[in-house]
C-alpha cells in the first residue's frame, strides 16, 4: 500500500475515525484504524464492536492495500504534521510516514485481525433528511437522554416511522423530548439508538452541511453521509411507553418569550447552584407576570419578573433550571408555551409557532415538589 | 483563638486560688448501659426482671446480642452463640432484639447525657463519652456529674448505667467496664500506671485476639510488658502504627478528643444468612426485605437517602460495598431495592457464596426538602409504603407486608431475623 494525501484532510480523517475506535485490551485489533487504498481513495474504518465508522477521502493511490495501524499514536502524529503533502507506504510490517523531513516509522497490526465491519443490508429501506432538520432534531432530542448506564433504555433515542414522519423521543424519566419530522421511506421502524452515534452523526452532518441518509433495520441503524458511514448496534433495551405520558388535557397556559424566560431561569438559578444538591427555581404565574426565584435563607436569594400571558388561574411550580433550561434552549422559535395541570404534574413546553423545517417539537417536564 | 484558650489551661497554676473554672484532670466520662437490651426487654415486661434474659438471633447461626446479669451469672455472655448460651443457661427466656425500641430508648438517653455537656459522642446505642471539663462551674466535679447521671438514668429511663471517670477516653472505658454492673469508678491521674501496669494487653484498645498472640510470643502479657518494651521490638511485631498507638495507650495517654455526635449520616441494615447463599433470587429476596426495613427508618427519621450503598460479606469473609448517589432522594423500599439490585448485578456474581448482605442509605436529606419528580416512577409504591408504616404503627411491625416476603415472614418471636444496624455498632459488644 502507497498513498499520497493532503495533511489537513488525512488528519481530519484520522480524528474522526478516532471517535470509533475500541480501547478493549482484549481485542487489540480494535484500537487500530484501518487503510484500505484502493482506486483513487483511501478507506479509514474503526470499530468498537458497537459503532463502525468508515471514510473515503480523495487520495492519490500509488500502490492498493491494506493496513491496520494503531490509532492513537497515528492520530498523535498527524495532528503534530508540518502543512505538507503525507506519503504512507507500508514496508512489510512497518508503516512508513513522511511529511517533508519528518519521518516516521509506525509497526503494524495484522490486518486480518480487524473484524468485518458492520454495514447496511443493500435492500435497507433508506430515507433521507435534510443536514438541518437531522441535526437539529438530534440536538433536541439528544439532550433529554440519560447518561446513567444502569438505565440502558433512557440512555438511547427511540426512532419510529410511521405514516411519513419519523418521530424521534429520548427521556432521563425527568424531562422528555419528543421530535416529529416527515418522513419518506414507505417503512414502518423501531429502533432505539445509542446517543453517541447520533452526536456523531450531527456533528459529521453539521459539518458537512450535506443530506443525510438513515437506514434502520432490525438490530442496527445506519447513518450515511455522502462521503462517510456510520452503523451502530441498537440497545435492546425496551423504550417507556411514553406517549401515555403526555398529557391530553391542560388547564393552564403560559405563553412567553423564550429567550427572555432562557436568560432569567440560568441568572436565577446561579443563587441554587451554590448548593450541593440542585436548588429548584420557582415560576409564579399570574395574569401577565412570569416571576422567577430561587434559593433559601441559608445561601441567599434571588428574583426576576419578566412579561408572559397565563390562561387559567395563577400557579406556583417548581423545576430544576437544567432540565427548565435545557428545554427551553432546544425549542426554538421566538415564543414557547407552557402548559400546567398544577404543580405535582408534567409541564409541556412547545414552541409557540410550528418549526420552520416543519414537524412539531414537545418537551415535557417534571416539576420539583417545593 | 487557640492561644487564648491555651493560658487559660496554664494561667490558674500562676493564680493563688484555684478556681472553679479550671479544667478538671479527669474530665472524662465513658457511660455504658448495662446489658441494655436484655435490660430494656425487662423494663417493658416486668415478668422478666430478675431472671437470666438472653437477646438474640435465635436461628443457627444466631448470636447473643445481649444477656441479662442473671444469665451470665451461668456464664452466657454476649457474642457467644445462642445454642451455646442456652445450653449453658436453660431456663434463660430468649427474646428477638428489638431494634427500634432500643434506638428510641437510646434517643431518650442521649437526650439526658447533652443536658449536661454537648460534648457528648454516642459509640453506639448504649455507650458514650462525655467530655465535662467544661461542666465543673455548673454542675461540679465530674465524678458527681457521673453520680447525678446515674440517678437521672435510672429514674427517668428505669435502667442500669455504668460510668468511668478518667484522664482520658481509653481509660473511662476501661474503667466503665470495671464499675460494672451498675457502678462508677473513678481512676485518679496518679493512679493511672498503676491501675493499668497488671491488665492484660487485650485491655488496650485495638488489641485482638491475634495481636496479643503475637505480643505474648515475645513474652508481652501485661501493659506493663507493652509499656516497658523496646520501641523498636514493638515495632517489628505489630508494625509501625500499632506500635505506636500501642505504646501511647500502654503510657496511659489517648490523643482522642470527644467529638460531638451529629444528626444520623446513614441508615443501614444488614442480615447474616444461616447458611451461605448464593441463589440470586434469595439475595433479591433478602435486599427487599432490608430495603424495606431501612426505608421505614428512613420515613421514620423524615429524611431520604442520596446514597444507596449494598454491602456483601463473600463466605471468604471478604466485605465489599458499592455504592450509587441518586438524582432523586429516596426514602422508599421500592427505590432502594432498585438501586441495591442493580450494584449486585453489576458485581456479576457467578453463583459466589456469600455469607451477608446489607442495605445502607447515606447523604441524608430532609424528606421535606424539595424533591424532583419522575416521570415513569410509579409513586404507588412509596404510597402503599406510607400506608404500610401506618398499619404497622396500629398493629405492630409487619401488619403489611410484601407478598414475596411472605414465606420468609417470621412466624413467632423466636424466628425473627437477626437484622442488625451497622452503625451505631449494636449490643454490649466491648469494641469501641
Amino acid at each position: 500500500m502507497k498513498f499520497r494525501a493532503e495533511r489537513s484532510e488525512f488528519a481530519d480523517a484520522v480524528a474522526w475515525a478516532l471517535r470509533s475506535v475500541g480501547s478493549r485490551a482484549t481485542l487489540p485489533a480494535l484500537s487500530g484504524v484501518l487503510l484500505d487504498a484502493q482506486g483513487d481513495e483511501l478507506h479509514l474504518s474503526s470499530t468498537d464492536l458497537e459503532l463502525s465508522g468508515t471514510l473515503r477521502l480523495p487520495v492519490q493511490v500509488e500502490q492498493e492495500g491494506r493496513a491496520l495501524v494503531p490509532g492513537r499514536l497515528l492520530g498523535d502524529i498527524v495532528r503534530t504534521l508540518p502543512n505538507a503533502a503525507v506519503e504512507a507506504a507500508v514496508d512489510d510490517d512497518v508503516l512508513q510516514l513522511t511529511c517533508g523531513r519528518a519521518s516516521f516509522a509506525l509497526r503494524l497490526m495484522p490486518a486480518e485481525d480487524f473484524p468485518a465491519l458492520a454495514r447496511p443490508a443493500e435492500d435497507a429501506a433508506e430515507a433521507t433528511l435534510k443536514s438541518e432538520v437531522f441535526a437539529t432534531t438530534v440536538t433536541q432530542v439528544g439532550r433529554a437522554a440519560s447518561s446513567d448506564e444502569h438505565r440502558p433504555a433512557l440512555t438511547g433515542v427511540h426512532l419510529s416511522t410511521a405514516d411519513g414522519v419519523l418521530t424521534a423521543a429520548a427521556t432521563d424519566s425527568y424531562r422528555l423530548a419528543v421530535r416529529s419530522v416527515p418522513w419518506d421511506a414507505a417503512v414502518d421502524a423501531q429502533a432505539l439508538i445509542p446517543r453517541r452515534a447520533l452526536d456523531e452523526g450531527r456533528r459529521a452532518a453539521e459539518s458537512l452541511g450535506a443530506d443525510v441518509h438513515l437506514l434502520l433495520e432490525a438490530s442496527q441503524a445506519t447513518i450515511s453521509l455522502p462521503d462517510r458511514r456510520l452503523t451502530t448496534r441498537l440497545l435492546e433495551a425496551s423504550f417507556p411507553e411514553y406517549q401515555n405520558l403526555i398529557p391530553d388535557t391542560t388547564e393552564r397556559r403560559l405563553r412567553v418569550d423564550r429567550a427572555a424566560l432562557l436568560e432569567t431561569v440560568k441568572r436565577v438559578a446561579v443563587v441554587g447552584e451554590a448548593n450541593t444538591s440542585a436548588t429548584p427555581v420557582t415560576l409564579s404565574l399570574t395574569g401577565d407576570t412570569v416571576e422567577v426565584t430561587a434559593g433559601s435563607g441559608e445561601v441567599g436569594k434571588a428574583e426576576e419578573a419578566l412579561p408572559g400571558e397565563l390562561e387559567g388561574e395563577p400557579l406556583q411550580i417548581g423545576f430544576n433550571p437544567r432540565y427548565l433550561s435545557d428545554g427551553l434552549e432546544v425549542a426554538g422559535g421566538e415564543e414557547v408555551t407552557l402548559e400546567f395541570r398544577d404543580e405535582l404534574k408534567p409541564a409541556v413546553l412547545r414552541p409557540a409557532a410550528e418549526p420552520e423545517d416543519g414537524g412539531d417539537f414537545l418537551y415535557l417536564l417534571m416539576p420539583v415538589r417545593l | 483563638m487557640s492561644s487564648a484558650r491555651a493560658q487559660r489551661r496554664v494561667a490558674p497554676t500562676a493564680y493563688p486560688w484555684p478556681t472553679m473554672t479550671e479544667r478538671p484532670p479527669e474530665p472524662i466520662l465513658h457511660l455504658d448501659m448495662d446489658a441494655f437490651y436484655a435490660a430494656v426487654e425487662a423494663l417493658d415486661d416486668p415478668s422478666l426482671a430478675g431472671r437470666p434474659v438472653l437477646v438474640g438471633g435465635a436461628g443457627g447461626r444466631g448470636v447473643v446480642a445481649s444477656a441479662s446479669y442473671e444469665a451470665r451469672a451461668c456464664g452466657a455472655s454476649s457474642a457467644m452463640p445462642m445454642a451455646k448460651a442456652r445450653r449453658l443457661c436453660p431456663d434463660a427466656v430468649v427474646r428477638p432484639p428489638r431494634f427500634d425500641r432500643y434506638r428510641q430508648v437510646s434517643a431518650a438517653l442521649l437526650d439526658l447525657l447533652r443536658d449536661v455537656t454537648p460534648l457528648v459522642e454516642p459509640l453506639s446505642l448504649d455507650e458514650a463519652f462525655l467530655d465535662v471539663g467544661g461542666s465543673r462551674r455548673l454542675l461540679g466535679e465530674p465524678v458527681e456529674i457521673a453520680a447525678h447521671l446515674r440517678a437521672r438514668i435510672r429514674d427517668a429511663l428505669g435502667l442500669p448505667a455504668s460510668v468511668g471517670v478518667a484522664p482520658n477516653l481509653h481509660l473511662a472505658k476501661l474503667c466503665s467496664q470495671r464499675a460494672k454492673p451498675d457502678g462508677v469508678l473513678h481512676l485518679r491521674r496518679e493512679e493511672v500506671a498503676g491501675f493499668l501496669a497488671p491488665l492484660p494487653v487485650r485491655a488496650l484498645w485495638g488489641v485482638g485476639e491475634a495481636t496479643a498472640e503475637r505480643l505474648a510470643r515475645f513474652g508481652l502479657r501485661t501493659v506493663a510488658d507493652v509499656a516497658a518494651a523496646d520501641p523498636g521490638l514493638l515495632r517489628r511485631v505489630v508494625g509501625q502504627a500499632a506500635a505506636t498507638h500501642l505504646a501511647e495507650l500502654a503510657a496511659g495517654e489517648d490523643p482522642r478528643t470527644v467529638t460531638p455526635y451529629e444528626p444520623a449520616r446513614s441508615i443501614s441494615a444488614e442480615e447474616t444468612f444461616a447458611t451461605d447463599v448464593d441463589d440470586p433470587e434469595v439475595l433479591r429476596r433478602e435486599l427487599l426485605r432490608l430495603a424495606e426495613d431501612v426505608a421505614r427508618r428512613l420515613r421514620g427519621e423524615g429524611v431520604a437517602a442520596r446514597t444507596v450503598t449494598l454491602k456483601l460479606r463473600y463466605a471468604t469473609f471478604e466485605t465489599i460495598t458499592r455504592s450509587r448517589t441518586l438524582t432523586t432522594p429516596a426514602d422508599d423500599a421500592a427505590a432502594l431495592h432498585r438501586e441495591v439490585v442493580a450494584a449486585l448485578e453489576a458485581l456479576r456474581l457467578q453463583r459466589a457464596r456469600v455469607r451477608l448482605v446489607g442495605v445502607g442509605g447515606s447523604n441524608l436529606v430532609p424528606a421535606g426538602a424539595a424533591r424532583q419528580l419522575d416521570l415513569l416512577a410509579d409513586d404507588r409504591w412509596s404510597r402503599l409504603e406510607r400506608a404500610a408504616d401506618a398499619a404497622g404503627a396500629r398493629f405492630g411491625a409487619g401488619a403489611v407486608t410484601r407478598g414475596a416476603l411472605l414465606d420468609e415472614a417470621p412466624t413467632s418471636g423466636d424466628a425473627a431475623p437477626s437484622s442488625q444496624a451497622w452503625r451505631p455498632a449494636g449490643g454490649d459488644d466491648p469494641v469501641p
